[in-house]
C-alpha cells in the first residue's frame, strides 16, 4: 500500500490561501497527472506532498502514515524538477549516487544500483560525464535517474519535460510511460500542457485557482468535462463555446444559437424543464460535419482562414459575431473548404453548460 | 574590427597615441618597483649618493645579508604567515555558513539578520570604541585577537550571500530530498558550485592579512607577536628618523636605503606570487560586488 | 492545525531548520562582539571615562567632549584638511579610472593590453607600508631618485616630506598610483557590456574611433560613472588614514592631520579616549548620512543599490 491521500489540504502565504482545501486520492502504482494553467497551485501541492513546503492545513499521508510533520528524506519520496538540478561539479555518476551517498549505502551496492539505473536509461556510456557536457535529454535522464536509483514508494515530478524542445519532449514522455510500466510506481506528475497529461495519466486532477476542477481519466475529462473550464483546457484546439437558449421541442431539447441556428440535443436529466434556460453550448472542433448540411439543423458558418496540418486542417470560421474553430480531415486537399458556408454538428457530442455556474448539465458526469 | 587596414589616418594616429600614452602609464607604475629592486642591490655609498636610477649601481646583496640575518625578520615572517593563514581560515569559517543561512528564504527573521549585517557597512563605531573593545576582552598583544578580531566583514558576508541566492533553489531542494541536512547541502553542494565566488573572498582576504598593518601595530606591542608590514615600518621609521644612528651603523656595502629596500623586495615577493591567480578572480570578485540588497 | 498559536508555529519552524541558524550563529554573534558592543562603548564620547571604572560605571558628562572638540584648533584644522583632501582626490583621482578605462578600450593588441592591465592593478594589491617605504626612499633628500632629477637642472634637494605644502600632492599622487588602475575595472565592464551593434552601426555611420568614443561608450557607461561618483562622495570622510600616518610627520600635520590621525594620535597614543572617542561618533554620523543619501540617491538611479 503506497498511494497518496490529500485531505482538505491547505496551503496559506500568509492571510492568503493558494490552495483552497484540496482532496485527493492516488491509489498505489497510479500514474496522476496535475494540470493547470499557471499559479494554480500544482507546483505548491506536489511541493507539500514532498516536504519542500509546509502544509497549513489538513493533512497528507503516503503509503498509510501521515507526513505532515515528516522531513522530506524520511518521506520516501523522490522528485524531478524542472530544472533538473543536477550537480554540475559532479558526473553522472556520482549524480545519479548523490541520494545513496548520503545515506552511507554501502559502495558496492551503490555501484550496482547505479550502473543497473544507467542502464535502464541508456545512460551507460556516459557516467564519467559532467552534467555541462550532456545534451538537453540526457540530463533529463540522469535527472530520473537520481529519482529511481533510491527506489522510493513515490515519483514526484515538476514540469521535467518543459525544458525540453518538442520533438525531445514527446520522446522522452513516452519514455517516462514506458518507466511507469516497468516500475509500477506511483507518480504525481505536474504539467500545464495538457497533451502530456492525456498521453501520461492514469487519471488526470485539472486544478484552477488553488481547487480541483475534475478529476479523471483522460477520456472522462474529454468525453464528460464537468464544466467550461475543463472543457476549454482539455482538447486541442480547445472546445468552441456559443450562448444559446433552451427550449423543449418534440423532437427533444433544442438549443438555439444567439446567432439563430438551432441544435437539437440528447435527453438529459432535467431537461424537461429547461424551458427558456441561458446555457453555454459546447462543440468540440473535431465534432463538425461538413458534408449533408441541406437540413434544418445546419449551421451558417462565415469562413476566415484555413491552416493546413497535413493531414488535417484548421477552418477558422466565425458563428453570426463568434470565433468558431473546425478541425477535419483532409489531406491537404483544402481549396473547397473556403467554399464553405454551412456545417452541421454532431449532436450525439455536444456538451451543454449552465450560463452562470459554467457547470455541465449532463449529469453523468462525476465532480 | 582588428585589422588596422580598415582604419582612417586619423584613427591610426588616435590608436597609436593613445598606446604611447597606455605605455606610459605602465611605465610610470612598473618604474618605482624597479627602481626600489635596483637599490636594494647597490652599495649603500652609491645608492647614499643618489646614484641608481635603474639598474643596480656596485651589485652587491649585502644588504639582504643582512637583512635576512636579522631574527626578527624571520619572525615576522612567520607571524604574517599565521596571521594570513589563520586569518582567513577564520573569516571563511564565519563568513561562509553565514552568508549560507542568510541566503535561505526559508530563514526566519531574514530581512532583520540582513539588516544587521549591512547595518555595520554602514555605521562604524570607530577606533577608539574598537580598540577599547579589544582591550576588555583581553585581546591586546594575542594572535588570536588578530585572528579573530577581523575576520568578518560586511561586504565579503553580503557579496557571498549574493552568489548563493543566485544559486537555484531547487539544487538545495534536490539535495535535501536526497537526505542531505543543511550542512551537508552547503558542504556538498553549494560550497563546490560557489568555488570561484569563495576563491575570490578567500584571495581578499589574503591580501588583506598579508598587508594588514594599522590594528597590528596599534594592537601587538610585544616584538614577537608583530607581523612583518609592522617591523618593515619598525625599521624604516628608526633608520630614517635616526640619521646619525644610519650613519654610525651603515658602511659602504648598505646603507638605510638599500636595507629598506631590501626588506620591501622581501615582502612584495610572496604577492606577486600569487598574483596571477588572484588576477584571474579579482575582476570577477570586483563584478560580484556590485552588491545589491 | 489551523489554530497553532504563533510561538507553536515558530517551535515547528525551529525543529524543522535548527541548523540554518547554527550555521548563523557564529556570524552574529560575531558581529555583537566585536561591531556591535563598540558601538554600545560609544557612550565613553559622553562621560568622563576611566579605565579603572570601565565603559558603564565612569560618570556621564554630557556634551562636554564636544564642546571640547569644537574649541579644539587642531580639530578643526583636521577636519578642513580631510575635507580638502578627500575634494582633491576626488576631483583629481575620479576621473583617472575612468580615462583609463576608456584608454584600455581603444587598444587592439590583446597581448598589449593585458600586460599593461597587469601591471596597472599591481599596486592596488601592495600594502600601505610598503608603499609608504617607496614613496619615503624615492623622496629621500640624500639618495630618492626625485631629487636626483631635481640635481640635474641645478636645483637644490627638497626634503619633500618635511614640508606641508608637499605633503597633499604627494599623498593625493600616491593615491591616484595606487588605485586608479584598480578602479578602471568597474568601468572596463561597464564597456565590455555596451552592445557591439551600437559600434557596429556607428562604423557603417562613418564615424571615427575619437568619435565613437564620445558618442558610444561615454554615454553607455554614464550611469556607472554616475554611481560610482555617488558612492566616492559618500565615503568621502574615508581618507586612508593608515597612508597619512605612514606619511606625515610633525613637520606636516599643519595640512597632513585628518580626522582620523587626530583621534588616534588623541586617543590610542595620548590616551584621552573619551574626548577621541567623540570625535570618532562625530565622525561616524557624519560618515552615515553622508553613505545613506548616496545609497538612496543611486537606487534612484539604478534598479539594484549599493547593498
Ligand atoms: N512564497 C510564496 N509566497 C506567496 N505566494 C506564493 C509563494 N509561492 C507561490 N505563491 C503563489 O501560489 C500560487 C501557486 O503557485 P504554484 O507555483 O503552485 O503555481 P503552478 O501551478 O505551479 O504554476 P506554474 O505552471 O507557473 O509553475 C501562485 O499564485 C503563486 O503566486
Ligand atoms: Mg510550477
Amino acid at each position: 500500500m503506497s498511494g497518496v491521500v490529500l485531505n482538505k489540504v491547505v496551503k496559506r502565504y500568509g492571510d492568503i490561501d493558494v490552495v483552497h482545501g484540496i482532496d485527493l486520492h492516488v491509489a498505489e502504482q497510479e500514474f496522476v497527472v496535475l494540470v493547470g494553467p499557471s499559479g494554480c497551485g500544482k507546483s505548491t501541492t506536489l511541493r507539500m506532498i514532498a516536504g519542500l513546503e509546509e502544509i497549513s492545513d489538513g493533512t497528507i499521508d503516503i503509503a498509510g502514515r501521515e507526513v505532515n510533520e515528516v522531513a522530506p528524506k524520511d518521506r520516501d519520496v523522490a522528485m524531478v524538477f524542472q530544472n533538473y538540478a543536477l550537480y554540475p561539479h559532479l558526473d553522472v555518476a556520482e549524480n545519479i549516487a548523490f541520494g545513496l551517498r548520503i545515506r552511507r549505502v554501502p559502495k558496492v551496492e551503490i555501484e550496482r544500483s547505479v550502473n543497473e539505473v544507467a542502464g535502464i536509461l541508456g545512460l551507460t556510456s556516459y557516467l564519467d560525464r559532467k552534467p555541462a557536457d550532456l545534451s538537453g535529454g540526457q540530463r533529463q535522464r540522469v535527472a530520473m535517474g537520481r529519482a529511481i536509483v533510491r527506489n522510493p514508494k513515490v515519483f514526484l515530478f515538476d514540469e521535467p519535460l518543459s525544458n525540453l524542445d518538442a520533438q525531445l519532449r514527446t520522446q522522452m514522455r513516452a519514455e517516462i510511460k514506458r518507466l511507469h510500466a516497468r516500475l509500477g510506481v506511483t507518480s504525481v506528475y505536474v504539467t500545464h500542457d495538457q497533451v502530456e497529461a492525456m498521453t501520461l495519466a492514469d487519471r488526470i486532477v485539472v486544478m484552477s485557482e488553488g481547487r480541483i476542477e475534475q478529476i479523471g481519466t483522460p477520456m472522462e475529462l474529454f468525453m464528460n468535462p464537468a464544466n467550461r473550464f475543463v472543457a476549454s483546457f482539455i482538447g486541442s484546439p480547445p472546445m468552441n463555446q456559443l450562448g444559446a437558449t433552451l427550449a423543449n421541442e418534440a423532437e427533444g431539447p433544442v438549443a438555439t444559437l444567439d446567432d439563430g441556428a438551432r441544435i437539437v440535443l440528447p435527453r438529459f436529466e432535467g431537461s424537461a424543464d429547461s424551458e427558456g434556460r441561458r446555457v453555454v453550448v459546447g462543440i468540440r472542433p473535431e465534432d463538425v460535419l461538413l458534408e449533408g448540411t441541406d437540413t434544418s439543423d445546419s449551421v451558417p458558418i462565415d469562413v476566415d482562414l484555413i491552416e493546413p496540418l497535413g493531414s488535417e486542417a484548421l477552418i477558422h470560421a466565425k458563428v453570426g459575431e463568434h470565433p468558431f474553430v473546425i478541425k477535419t480531415e483532409t489531406y491537404g486537399d483544402i481549396a473547397h473548404l473556403s467554399e464553405l458556408r454551412k456545417i452541421r454538428i454532431n449532436r450525439e457530442r455536444v456538451k451543454v453548460f449552465d450560463e452562470e455556474d459554467g457547470r455541465s448539465l449532463f449529469s453523468s458526469v462525476g465532480d | 574590427m582588428t585589422n588596422m587596414n580598415l582604419y582612417s589616418r586619423g584613427d591610426k594616429l588616435f590608436v597609436i597615441a593613445n598606446m604611447v600614452l597606455i605605455g606610459m602609464f605602465a611605465i610610470s607604475t612598473l618604474y618605482p618597483f624597479i627602481y626600489i629592486a635596483a637599490l636594494s642591490l647597490s652599495s649603500g655609498f652609491e645608492a647614499r649618493a643618489g646614484k641608481v636610477l635603474l639598474t643596480p649601481v656596485s651589485f652587491t646583496i649585502e644588504a639582504y645579508q643582512y637583512v635576512l640575518s636579522d631574527p626578527q625578520f624571520w619572525i615576522s615572517y612567520k607571524n604574517t604567515f599565521i596571521y594570513t593563514i589563520g586569518g582567513t581560515l577564520m573569516s571563511l569559517l564565519l563568513i561562509i555558513p553565514g552568508a549560507y543561512a542568510l541566503s535561505r528564504p526559508q530563514l526566519f527573521g531574514r530581512r532583520f539578520w540582513n539588516l544587521t549585517v549591512a547595518f555595520t557597512m554602514w555605521f562604524n563605531a570607530g577606533l577608539i570604541p574598537f580598540f577599547l573593545n579589544m582591550r576588555d576582552l583581553g585581546l591586546l598583544d594575542s594572535y588570536f585577537g588578530i585572528i579573530i578580531g577581523f575576520a568578518v566583514n560586511g561586504f565579503n558576508i553580503i557579496l557571498l550571500r549574493n552568489f548563493f541566492e543566485s544559486v537555484p533553489q531547487s539544487f538545495e531542494e534536490a539535495a535535501r530530498m536526497d537526505g542531505a541536512n543543511e550542512f551537508q547541502v552547503l558542504w556538498k553542494v553549494y560550497i563546490p558550485l560557489s568555488k570561484p565566488a569563495i576563491a575570490t573572498i578567500a584571495l581578499f582576504c589574503i591580501v588583506s592579512r598579508w598587508n594588514g598593518f594599522f590594528w597590528a601595530m596599534v594592537l601587538l606591542q610585544d616584538e614577537d607577536k608583530i607581523p612583518l608590514q609592522v617591523f618593515l615600518r619598525h625599521t624604516i621609521s628608526n633608520l630614517s628618523d635616526d640619521q646619525e644612528f644610519g650613519a654610525t651603523l651603515f658602511n659602504a656595502a648598505y646603507s638605510f636605503e638599500t636595507v629598506s629596500a631590501a626588506i620591501i623586495v622581501c615582502s612584495i615577493i610572496p604577492v606577486l606570487i600569487v598574483y596571477p591567480l588572484m588576477q584571474k578572480y579579482f575582476e570577477k570578485g570586483i563584478l560580484l560586488g556590485g552588491v545589491k540588497e | 492545525m489551523s489554530s497553532l498559536t504563533r510561538t507553536q508555529r515558530i517551535w515547528k519552524h525551529l525543529r524543522r531548520e535548527w541548523q540554518l541558524y547554527v550555521m548563523l550563529l557564529p556570524t552574529i554573534v560575531w558581529l555583537v562582539v566585536f561591531l556591535y558592543k563598540p558601538m554600545y562603548g560609544l557612550q565613553v564620547a559622553f562621560k568622563d571615562y576611566s579605565i579603572f571604572r570601565g565603559v558603564a560605571a565612569s560618570p556621564w558628562i554630557g556634551f562636554e567632549h564636544f564642546e571640547t572638540l569644537f574649541g579644539n584648533d587642531q580639530f578643526i584644522r583636521a577636519l578642513r584638511n580631510t575635507v580638502i583632501i578627500s575634494f582633491y582626490s576626488l576631483l583629481i583621482g575620479f576621473p583617472v579610472p575612468i580615462l583609463l578605462a576608456l584608454m584600455f578600450n581603444e587598444v587592439l593588441n590583446q597581448t598589449f593590453k593585458k600586460s599593461a592591465q597587469t601591471i596597472v592593478y599591481l599596486p592596488h594589491f601592495i600594502s600601505s607600508v610598503i608603499i609608504a617605504g617607496i614613496v619615503i626612499t624615492a623622496f629621500s633628500p640624500s639618495a630618492g631618485v626625485v631629487n636626483t632629477v631635481i640635481g640635474w637642472f641645478g636645483l637644490e634637494p627638497i626634503y619633500f616630506l618635511t614640508k606641508p605644502e608637499w605633503f597633499r600632492p604627494i599623498f593625493i599622487g600616491t593615491g591616484i598610483w595606487q588605485e586608479a588602475g584598480f578602479q578602471s575595472i568597474v568601468y572596463l565592464a561597464a564597456i565590455a557590456g555596451v552592445s557591439p551593434t551600437l559600434y557596429e552601426s556607428a562604423v557603417i555611420d562613418g564615424a571615427s574611433r575619437w568619435q565613437m568614443m564620445w558618442k558610444v561608450t561615454i554615454p553607455s557607461i554614464m550611469t556607472t560613472i554616475i554611481i560610482m561618483l555617488i558612492i566616492r562622495i559618500g565615503n568621502v570622510l574615508e581618507v586612508s588614514f593608515e597612508m597619512i600616518i605612514l606619511l606625515y610627520q610633525p613637520a606636516t600635520y599643519e595640512t597632513a592631520d585628518v580626522v582620523n590621525t587626530f583621534i588616534y594620535r588623541q586617543g590610542i597614543q595620548a590616551g584621552q579616549y573619551d574626548f577621541a572617542a567623540a570625535a570618532g561618533l562625530f565622525n561616524a554620523v557624519v560618515a552615515f548620512v553622508l553613505v545613506m543619501t548616496a545609497n538612496s540617491l543611486s537606487k534612484r538611479y539604478s534598479r539594484t543599490s549599493l547593498w
